[in-house]
């Protein structure tokens, strides 16, 4: 096939992380979302909660190692990004990303405050919650957004959750698992592979 | 203000440009690949944006993956990874984090999970994280990486090739890829290397090796331009 030409270029194939992501690249911290860096206070703004759930592979067993990453608004629904017309009021002591590692159980979690919702294009986006899984086997990213139990009216408007087949919406909105040491908590268990209404829905971009 | 459109311009992935999955002989890919339809997601906000300043959070350190702290040298043979971190029109992108890992000249990772009977080296630890400069250009100093076998029944080897885990501008530009070393027989028979269907794209997986006169003496020089997706995908903060 011929199509490079000069001012063009293409972006590298994805491959595997495998299963050597050097482990000292996680630090405490890493999954904490509040915190721009590991000695910065937290954010102070928004309600905070856990996300806490376990990746499974095909026939529902758990997957060690695999690498989440999650990123997000700010509790007002901004990004401290270029690309958002409202960066200067995002809250910059909110960081947005974390990254998780899960165990050998497969059980990971991450730490940060409820985004907010916000409107583009004429249309609503409710708070959700983007990830990134990798990991050995995983020749692409898996990429998915997760949804609020607690915004249903929003949920059914928003464009992305919308893309899905109207009986498959449900398994993108995470569980409340109540309150957990004073803290709001949810759970999200991912199956990479398996049958149509159970292998979690995975997007393309 | 930037234009935001140039911005959300992410073309969709090129024919033979993704890796085609799954991969036989690649036991893995059969139990963790998704095997539903990946639905079409349109670019909000969320998708085109992507941390601020995420070397904050992630320590950028030396690039020196060749010698200790004490300057003892790694086994293997020295060499000078460096290129550009680019966008789709050919822009540098500054400020991407770029992550790199490798096994050392054995073909063993220093790692937990790596038990295989071939030496570890004390000298080499074989990662390291660095961020882009203000051309996108990165640079590692570090050994060859060895190849090594994988432990599936019809055996085939992985040929030296670098890990790379790149965090650009936005999520969608987040990229994991690996590097490959020109001339090696074995990536032809590389299952990974050769699961991308387009020869051009399996191309700009191999790293360029530099003339040695515009290199020198102290270590091997290979050029590897890292293209991540989306065309001026550089914010202009
Ligand atoms: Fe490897």
């Amino acid at each position: 096939m011929q199509h490079l030409t000069q001012s063009r270029r293409f972006p590298l194939s994805q491959h595997t992380i495998g299963p050597f992501f050097p482990a000292d690249y996680f630090l405490p911290g890493d999954n904490d979302l509040t915190r721009v860096s590991a000695d910065a206070a937290p954010t102070t703004k928004g309600d905070p909660f856990t996300l806490t759930g376990i990746v499974r592979k095909e026939g529902r067993e758990p997957v060690a190692n695999a690498i989440l990453e999650l990123w997000q608004a700010d509790s007002s629904g901004r990004f401290r990004h270029p690309e958002d017309p409202e960066a200067d009021k995002a809250d910059p002591d909110f960081l947005g990303w974390g990254r998780a590692w899960s165990e050998g159980d497969g059980a990971y979690s991450f730490h940060s405050v409820v985004p907010g919702g916000y409107d583009e294009n004429g249309q609503h986006r409710a708070p959700h919650l983007n990830i990134l899984v990798m990991g050995i086997g995983l020749m692409r990213i898996a990429e998915t957004t997760l949804f609020f139990p607690d915004f249903p009216e929003e949920n059914a408007a928003d464009p992305v959750l919308s893309v899905l087949p109207e009986d498959l919406r449900h398994m993108l909105v995470m569980r409340d698992n109540g309150m957990v040491d004073g803290v709001r908590s949810y759970g999200f268990d991912f199956l990479l592979r398996g049958p149509r209404g159970e292998e979690t829905p995975f997007f393309e971009t | 203000m930037r234009n935001t459109l140039s911005l959300r311009s992410y073309d969709p992935w090129p024919e033979g440009v993704q890796p085609s999955v799954p991969i036989e002989g690649y036991t893995n890919t059969w139990t963790h690949t998704p095997s539903q339809t990946l639905y079409q997601r349109p670019v909000t906000r969320t998708e085109a944006t992507g941390p601020a300043n995420l070397w904050r959070k992630l320590k950028c350190g030396d690039s020196n993956l060749a010698q200790t702290s004490t300057g003892k040298f790694a086994q293997g043979l020295l060499m000078q990874v460096s290129g550009r971190v680019l966008d789709e029109d050919g822009r540098p992108i500054p400020n991407a984090i770029v992550e790199l890992w490798q096994a050392n000249a054995a073909g063993r990772y220093t790692h937990a999970l790596d038990q295989r009977e071939a030496p570890l080296d004390p000298n080499f630890l074989g990662h390291g994280r660095v961020r882009s400069d203000e051309n996108g250009g990165y640079s590692f100093l570090t050994i060859k990486p060895g190849a090594y076998p994988v432990p599936v029944k019809d055996t085939w080897w992985r040929p030296p090739h670098i890990h790379f885990s790149v965090l650009g501008p936005s999520s969608l530009s987040r990229l994991v890829t690996q590097m490959y070393f020109p001339g090696d027989p074995l990536n032809e028979w590389d299952r990974i290397l050769q699961s991308v269907g387009d020869a051009g794209a399996r191309q700009r997986l191999i790293a360029k090796q530099l003339h040695p006169a515009d290199v020198g003496v102290d270590h091997l020089g290979f050029h590897h331009d890292i293209v991540l997706r989306g065309r001026s995908a550089t914010p202009e903060a």
